[in-house]
């Protein structure tokens, strides 16, 4: 078993594959590269063939380029892009009695928020509170009048005509 | 009394006991034979021994090793195989 000896491998999901040594390690390991993965490997796990290459322990692509002279094709294995998954997002039931409940929650805040306005309204002087409530009397007033006015206005152009 | 269908012994027996402190007999269908080595016919290892619903949930390298011939052939016949188709 030396440098550049053609083999292949006999035990592991690559059996079956050639590959070259090319480094010799101690006791009874190597390093392969070729058509498994470039990787220590026991010797014991190699089955040694008639074929030695000119390969020394430089990289990969020498040793795609050696073996395809020898007219074995390494196919190149490309690794996809890391894409994040897809995040499940949970459906939220809505529960038809749910709702009643919610309803109640904004009554309750309401009712509080009404009782806060009251007690501010009784801290405000009776006197603002009655300018308060002319002004909008005396716009009603006016709106009403004006309203009249307009209804009257088709009923005379009619009975011109 | 047991029924006559549960007489034949073809499905094993479990004891379990039952929430109400009770043992009872449960009739399970029996696990299927192991694998064997088609050339050599020894007990394969690494191959899943279950029915074949179980199989079907479990992933694909649970069932048998992923090496050529994995599932097929034992370890050793395998070796031999490719040494022989190699030469």
């Amino acid at each position: 078993m030396n440098v550049g000896r053609l083999c292949v491998k006999i035990a592991g999901r690559d059996a079956g594959k050639k590959c070259v040594i090319v480094e010799v390690l101690e006791g009874s390991f190597v390093t392969i590269d070729g058509e498994t993965r470039r990787r220590k490997c026991n010797i014991r796990h190699l089955e040694p063939l008639k074929e030695e290459i000119k390969v020394g322990k430089g990289s990969h692509e020498e040793v795609v380029k050696a073996f395809k002279d020898l007219g074995i094709e390494i196919k190149e294995k490309k690794s996809k892009p890391k894409t994040e998954k897809p995040k499940k997002q949970r459906k939220i039931k809505v529960k038809a009695a749910a709702e009643p409940k919610a309803v109640k929650k904004t009554e309750k805040k309401d009712t509080a928020k009404a009782a806060e306005k009251k007690s501010e309204a009784k801290k405000e002087t009776p006197k603002a509170a009655e300018k308060k409530e002319e002004k909008p009397a005396a716009e009603k007033n006016e709106v009403k009048a004006e309203k009249k006015a307009e209804a009257k206005k088709p009923a005379a152009k009619a009975a011109k005509k | 009394m047991v029924e006559g269908k549960r007489k034949s012994g073809s499905k094993r027996k479990i004891k379990v006991r039952v929430p109400s402190s009770k043992s009872v007999t449960q009739y399970k269908k029996r696990k299927p034979a192991k694998a064997k080595c088609a050339e050599c016919s020894a007990d394969l290892k690494g191959v899943a021994r279950v029915r074949a619903t179980k199989l079907k949930k479990m992933p694909k390298s649970a069932k048998r090793p992923s090496r050529p011939f994995g599932g097929q052939l034992c370890s050793k016949c395998t070796r031999k195989e490719i040494v022989r188709r190699s030469k």
